[in-house]
């Protein structure tokens, strides 16, 4: 994604696009020069000579459905963790009292539709994942948050994993020293009998990456209602 | 004496005309009042719809009790007068059947749930949003601004759309190719399009159907899944982008074609590639005699 944001006189100037993802590594660059932006698509207008601007990462505002590529069973009486990686958003923050501008997500993801039936459901964001599970094959990219997940089959049968929904608004987010982004632990457990999941989020306050260093809460969820949370959680399965 | 207990009887006349003037008028205040109290505190609880019917109702029932309390507050027998009013509704109803129909479809309109004040529906050709539901109408407005009454009868009886009714649609754009295209490339070219389009369902998955050979084309029903408020975006924007996939990929997308056949009888009509033809002054004597044939 590209933002340019300008300064001119009791106004910001906003100009932003969305690129298309590629297997290209991804960085971050930030250029500082005089004048204003080209293309300007909004203009938001102040009366304050106040000039900060903060660029705070959020979480997305849906829920995401991650498919992998290639269809992956967990067999019966298996536990495993998936290192599912998603795209963040940016709130441009202006001004001392942090007014915001403008919320970008740094990806577009496809919308999907995520429920036992095109009547009752909830609007997603479609996201496909390879489902890593070893942690040195997971990229570090500065504009997708890793979510580790830990799934348990109590089953006697094999669990498919077609469709995993991280429900991201309910997930709080951190960052590392190496500026990768994290979200809260989750663990999914399949009951023996039923397909129900139950759900335990790791509420731990020192926060680790996997790797055991610390990390800095950088974002609250957007949506802090824990009952919100196992909803979400235990619609993991649907549509398996 | 007598005099003095006629002023006795019409000022207590008198009294009881105020006192029942005085109900009427605390009822349609205290109706007013608790109505738009109730409208408030529902506006963020309830449906438009459902606030609408409850505001009226407690309004009717309020004023209603009121209303009873004036008349007998007049000395009228709260019996008699419901007696009356049912003589009343059957003379009323014989007389405004048309009213009557519409009254008691109304009833059955709003007990179906069939749609709610908001909603945007389809009847016949007629599409708007609902604005009421009324004890005799349901009122709309169109896209083109358009105030529309629709009589509730007429809605029992006719097949009423409702397109709000669930939170995602279906677009199923009706596509031909020329006979000579692969269609398991357009089925690809058709698939990546939607990929590319964020705002395209990536589930429900889009569909390919293919229909039939046509008349001078390959008919294909291509159908994606959008959520509501996108729907007139995405229509527009994936004809384009199917248009443009198509042109890139050297994809024919066919005029009616129209091959004349003269039959096995007949010999077949003999056809000449014309190519630049050569200028009169070329052109030898033979060649004018013959045009003279």
């Amino acid at each position: 994604m590209k933002i340019e944001l300008g300064h001119g006189d009791g106004e910001w100037l906003l100009w932003s696009a969305s690129d298309v993802e590629d297997d290209r590594p991804a960085r971050s660059r930030m250029a500082v020069r005089r004048g204003l932006p080209e293309e300007v698509h909004e203009r938001f207008v102040h009366d304050g000579p106040d000039r900060q601007v903060t660029l705070a990462p959020v979480l997305g505002d849906r829920p995401v459905v991650a498919r992998p590529r290639q269809p992956v069973y967990l067999l019966s009486k298996q536990e495993v963790t998936f290192y599912l990686s998603t795209p963040i958003w940016l709130k441009i923050l202006v001004g001392s009292s942090q007014l915001m501008l403008r919320e970008l997500a740094s990806i577009r993801l496809s919308d999907t539709w995520f429920g036992p039936s095109t009547r009752v459901g909830e609007l997603c964001y479609a996201n496909r994942t390879h489902a890593r599970r070893n942690l040195a094959e997971v990229p570090l990219r500065p504009h997708r948050a890793i979510t580790p997940l830990r799934i348990r089959n109590n089953a006697q049968e094999a669990l498919p994993l077609e469709k995993i929904s991280l429900p991201v608004p309910m997930l709080p987010l951190f960052g590392a020293e190496d500026g990768s982004l994290w979200t809260q632990r989750a663990t999914l457990v399949r009951d023996e009998v039923s397909d129900l999941a139950s759900v335990r989020i790791e509420a731990s306050k020192d926060h680790l990456d996997p790797y055991g260093r610390p990390l800095t809460r950088i974002a609250a969820p957007r949506h802090e209602n824990p009952m919100a949370v196992v909803r979400a959680f235990s619609t993991f399965f649907q549509g398996f | 004496m007598l005099e003095q207990l006629q002023t006795l009887i019409s000022l207590e006349g008198a009294v009881r005309w105020g006192r029942a003037l005085f109900l009427v008028v605390l009822g349609l205040l205290l109706a007013l009042m608790t109505s738009r109290l109730l409208q408030r505190v529902m506006r963020r609880r309830m449906t438009a719809h459902v606030a609408q019917i409850v505001r009226r109702l407690v309004f009717y029932s309020v004023l209603g009790v009121f209303i009873a309390a004036a008349m007998s507050e007049l000395g009228f027998s709260l019996t008699v007068i419901m007696g009356a009013a049912g003589i009343l509704t059957v003379a009323i109803g014989f007389a405004s059947q048309t009213t009557a129909s519409n009254l008691i479809s109304g009833l059955f309109l709003i007990g179906e749930h069939s749609f709610e004040v908001g909603d945007l529906i389809r009847v016949g050709d007629l599409t708007g949003e609902v604005l009421s539901i009324d004890a005799l109408s349901v009122k709309l407005k169109t896209f083109d601004n358009l105030f529309v009454r629709i009589p509730n009868e007429t809605l029992i009886k006719s097949q009423v759309t409702t397109l709000t009714r669930y939170p995602i649609r279906r677009i199923d754009l009706a596509l031909g190719v020329a006979y000579k295209e692969d269609i398991e490339h357009v089925r690809e070219i058709l698939a990546r399009v939607a990929d590319a389009n964020p705002l395209c369902l990536d589930e429900p998955a889009p569909q390919f159907i293919f229909t039939g050979f046509g008349d001078s084309s390959l008919n294909i029903q291509f159908s994606v899944w959008v959520v509501r408020e996108n729907f007139l975006e995405l229509r527009n924007a994936i004809s384009a982008e199917i248009k443009k996939a198509f042109d890139e990929s050297g994809i024919e997308i066919p005029f009616p074609h129209r091959t004349l056949y003269a039959g096995e009888a007949t010999r077949p009509f003999p056809v000449m590639l014309v190519e630049d033809a050569p200028s009169r002054d070329q052109s030898g004597p033979d060649s004018n005699s013959q045009d003279g044939c």
